[in-house]
C-alpha cells in the first residue's frame, strides 16, 4: 500500500460529498418539492389574504331624499376618507322615503338617511356597518349642533375652546398590532414545522444507512464524524433554503399588497428569524443525528425522535398560550429562544441585553449539542441490530 | 502483505476474538474458514477499523496501518449495504468520490466496473430493481470501486448459485491480481477450489493456518488401492498401514511407516492392481480435524 500522490485523487472533504448527496437526493424527491412548494404557497397566501380581508376601502351608498341629509352624508363621507383611505359615502338621491327604502332593500343603498320631526332615522336593510352608522351618527350630531348654535346665537368655537383631545400613542409597537402578531404566530410555526420535518429527516437518513447497512462500508471509507457533519450541513442548507425562500416570498408578498409600513415595522423581525433559525437549528441537528444512530429501523424514530419533538413543542406550546413573563424567559433560553425572540420582536421591541443572551446561549448550546451528538453517534452508528436508548448509549464505550 | 498480530476483541466480558494472527500475502488467495460465530466477521471489521480493536495489531508490510492504507483496502461486509433507491452509477461515484477520487476518475471506474459485471445498460436504475444476484455484483463493484490496495471480503459468495459464484470468482481474482486478498466463506469446496492459504478460526482462536498443500500434508498420505477380481479386506493384514475403509475391491489405506513403493510392490504380490492412487484430503475433513 504505496502513499505516493495520485493524480486521480483530490481532497473534497468527505462531509462535502455526503451533504452534496443529501442534497441532490432530496432535491429529486417529489414530497420534498411538493411540501416546499405548499409551505411558499401558503404564506403567500396568509399574506394576500390579509390585505384583501384586513384594511380595504369601503364605499357605502346612503339613500336621501333632501338637501339637509344629502349634507350630512357628504361631511360623513369626508370623516370616513380622513379615517380610512380612499374610502367615501355615495349619496343616492331618492324622490321620496318609500322609494329610499326601496333602494336599501335591493341593495343598491346600504343604508338609507331620512328626516323626521325629532330628527333624523337610519334605515337598513338587515343591519347597517357599524362604521357607516358611527360617521353618520356624529356627522348628525355635528350638523344639529351648528345649526342649533347659529340659532340660539352662540360660538360654538368659543363653547367648545380647551375641550379638544389629541389621542397619541406612545408605544409605538401599537400601530399595526394585530398584523404584528399573526406574522409573530407565523414565525412560531414556520420554526416548529420546519424544525421538525428537516430533523426527523435528518433521523431518517441516518437509519436509512444503518438499515440498508452501507454505513459499514461508510465508516471503512470515511471518518464517522465526517458522515455525521455532512448530513447535519446537507440537511441544514435545506432548511434554510426553504425558510429564506418562504420569507422572501412572504416579504415580496407584503411588499406587492402594499403593505410597506409592516414590513418597515417587522423587516428586522424577519432578518433575526432567518438568524435564530439558523443557530436553533444547528442546535437541535446533533440531536435529531442521535435520535436516528440510537434506532436500528425507521419504527424505531419513533420514539428515539421523542426528545427532539418535546424539545421543540415545548416552545411551541409556550409561544402560544404562556404569559409574558414565561415568554420572555424562554426567548432566552437556548433552541426555545429560536422561536420566542423572533415572535417577540415582531411583536415589538425587545430590549439589546435580552437578545444577546439569546443569541450567547444558542451558540454554545450548539457547540455543546453537536459535540455530545458526535461522540454518542460514533458510538452507536455501528450498532445496527437494535435500538439503543439514551441512557445506555451515555454508557457505551468504543 | 497485510498481516495481525495478537488481534483482541471483547464485548463486555466475553472475547469474541482472542489473539489471532494472520498473513494475507500479496498475490496470493486467503480463505477464512470457521463456523457461525467463530469471529470471522469481527476480525475483518477491526482488520478495516470499523471496530476498534481491544488489543493486538493490523499490520500493513510491517507497520502499524495508517488511516489512508486502510481507506485503500476493499471492503465487503458480511451484511450487504448499498443505497436501495439510489441508481447503482450514482452510487458506486459517490463511494468512489468518498475513498477520494475525482468525479471524473469516479465516473470512468463506475461505469468501467460495470461494463465489466456486464451491467452497462442498468447503470441508471435504482439498485432494488436488480436481481439479487445483479445486486451482489453492484456489491463486489463498490469494494473495488477504488482500485484498492488490498481486498477483505466478507462471504462475498453467500446467496449465489453456481454459475454466478463461477463469474463472480473469475472477475474478483481478475481483480485481485498481486493484491493480498482475504475472504471468508463456509462453503469449504469454493474455499478449496480458489485458495491458497488457509485460516481456520474456531470460538475466536486461528486453529490452523499455512498454505493448502501445508494443511493437507499435516495428515498421513493417503492412498485409493482397486484391486482388481478380488475383495480388498485382506489388506488389514498388511504392516505400516491402517486401512480406513473398504468396499469390495476398493480400500483407502493411511500409510504408517511404510513408504507408497514398497506398500505397491507388497501388493502387487498378491493381487493384481487395478489403481493405485494418492488421494488428497478434503478441505473438509481438515475443518472436522480441528474445528
Amino acid at each position: 500500500m504505496t502513499t505516493t500522490p495520485d493524480s486521480h485523487r483530490t481532497e473534497v472533504p468527505a462531509w462535502r460529498i455526503v451533504a452534496e448527496r443529501e442534497i441532490t437526493t432530496r432535491l429529486r424527491q417529489k414530497s420534498f418539492l411538493i411540501s416546499a412548494a405548499v409551505l411558499v404557497v401558503g404564506v403567500v397566501a396568509i399574506v394576500v389574504l390579509g390585505s384583501v380581508f384586513g384594511d380595504r376601502p369601503k364605499h357605502y351608498d346612503v339613500a336621501t331624499t333632501d338637501p339637509r341629509s344629502t349634507a350630512v352624508v357628504e361631511a360623513a363621507s369626508t370623516t370616513l376618507a380622513a379615517s380610512h383611505e380612499d374610502s367615501d359615502i355615495a349619496v343616492r338621491s331618492a324622490p321620496s322615503p318609500a322609494r329610499a327604502e326601496a333602494l336599501v332593500e335591493d341593495g343598491t343603498g346600504d343604508a338609507a338617511l331620512l328626516r323626521t320631526v325629532a330628527g333624523f332615522r337610519l334605515v337598513g336593510a338587515r343591519e347597517v356597518a357599524g362604521d357607516l352608522s358611527a360617521v353618520l351618527t356624529t356627522a348628525v350630531q355635528r350638523a344639529a349642533l351648528d345649526a342649533n348654535a347659529e340659532a340660539q346665537g352662540v360660538d360654538l368655537s368659543a363653547l367648545q375652546s380647551g375641550a379638544q383631545v389629541d389621542q397619541v400613542l406612545l408605544d409605538p409597537d401599537a400601530e399595526n398590532a394585530e398584523a404584528r402578531s399573526t406574522l409573530a404566530f407565523v414565525m412560531v410555526l414556520l420554526f416548529y414545522a420546519t424544525a421538525v420535518i428537516f430533523g426527523i429527516t435528518i433521523a431518517q437518513s441516518v437509519v436509512q444507512e444503518k438499515e440498508s447497512r452501507i454505513v459499514e462500508i461508510l465508516a471503512a471509507a470515511v471518518p464517522i464524524r465526517s458522515l455525521l457533519w455532512g448530513k447535519v450541513v446537507g440537511n441544514s442548507v435545506l432548511a434554510f433554503g426553504q425558510v429564506a425562500l418562504v420569507v422572501v416570498a412572504g416579504v415580496a408578498a407584503l411588499s406587492v399588497t402594499g403593505s410597506n409600513d409592516l414590513l418597515a415595522d417587522t423587516g428586522g423581525a424577519l432578518a433575526w428569524f432567518v438568524a435564530f433559525f439558523v443557530l436553533g437549528f444547528l442546535g437541535m441537528a446533533g440531536l435529531w443525528a442521535v435520535a436516528g444512530s440510537l434506532a436500528s429501523r425507521q419504527e424505531d424514530l419513533q420514539s428515539t425522535t421523542m426528545p427532539g419533538n418535546l424539545i421543540l413543542f415545548a416552545p411551541y406550546m409556550i409561544a402560544v398560550a404562556a404569559g409574558e413573563g414565561v415568554k420572555t424567559v424562554f426567548s432566552m433560553l437556548p433552541i426555545t429562544s429560536a422561536m420566542l425572540m423572533p415572535a417577540r420582536l415582531a411583536e415589538g421591541s425587545v430590549p439589546w441585553w435580552q437578545l444577546g443572551v439569546a443569541v450567547a446561549a444558542n451558540v454554545v448550546a450548539l457547540v455543546l449539542t453537536i459535540r455530545f451528538g458526535a461522540r454518542i453517534y460514533e458510538r452507536t452508528l455501528m450498532r445496527t441490530e437494535r435500538r439503543i436508548g439514551f441512557r445506555e448509549a451515555l454508557t457505551l464505550s468504543d | 502483505m497485510l498481516q495481525t498480530r495478537g488481534l483482541t476483541r471483547a464485548f463486555s466480558r466475553r472475547t469474541v476474538v482472542d489473539g489471532i494472527d494472520i498473513d494475507v500475502v500479496p498475490g496470493r488467495v486467503t480463505g477464512f474458514v470457521g463456523a457461525n460465530g467463530a469471529g470471522k466477521t469481527t476480525t475483518m471489521r477491526m482488520i478495516l477499523g470499523v471496530l476498534a480493536a481491544t488489543s493486538g495489531d493490523v499490520l500493513w508490510d510491517g507497520l502499524p496501518i495508517s488511516v489512508a492504507q486502510r481507506r485503500r483496502i476493499g471492503y465487503m461486509p458480511e451484511e450487504r449495504g448499498l443505497y436501495p433507491r439510489m441508481p447503482i452509477a450514482e452510487q458506486l461515484v459517490f463511494l468512489a468520490r468518498l475513498y477520494g477520487l475525482t468525479t471524473e476518475d469516479a465516473r470512468a471506474r463506475a461505469l468501467d466496473l460495470l461494463e465489466h459485471f456486464g451491467l452497462a445498460d442498468r447503470k441508471d436504475d435504482l439498485l432494488d430493481s436488480l436481481s439479487l444476484g445483479n445486486q451482489q455484483r453492484v456489491q463486489i463493484a463498490a469494494s473495488l470501486i477504488h482500485r484498492p490496495d488490498a481486498l477483505v471480503l466478507d462471504e462475498p459468495f453467500s446467496g449465489l448459485d453456481p454459475l454466478a459464484v463461477d463469474a463472480m470468482t473469475d472477475l474478483l481474482l481478475r481483480e485481485a491480481g498481486d493484491k493480498p486478498l482475504l475472504f471468508s466463506s463456509h462453503q469449504l469446496d469454493l474455499v478449496e477450489r480458489l485458495c491458497d492459504d488457509l485460516v481456520i478460526l474456531s470460538a475466536g482462536r486461528v486453529v490452523a493456518a499455512g498454505s493448502v498443500e501445508e494443511l493437507r500434508g499435516q495428515g498421513p498420505e493417503r492412498f485409493r488401492v482397486v484391486l482388481e477380481d478380488d475383495d480388498a479386506a485382506w489388506l488389514r493384514d498388511l504392516r505400516g498401514i491402517a486401512v480406513r475403509d473398504v468396499d469390495g475391491s476398493t480400500a483407502l489405506v493411511d500409510l504408517d511407516g511404510v513408504a507408497a513403493p514398497e506398500l505397491l510392490a507388497s501388493i502387487t504380490e498378491r493381487s493384481r492392481v487395478g489403481e493405485f492412487a494418492r488421494v488428497h484430503q478434503p478441505l473438509s475433513d481438515i475443518y472436522r480435524e480441528v474445528a
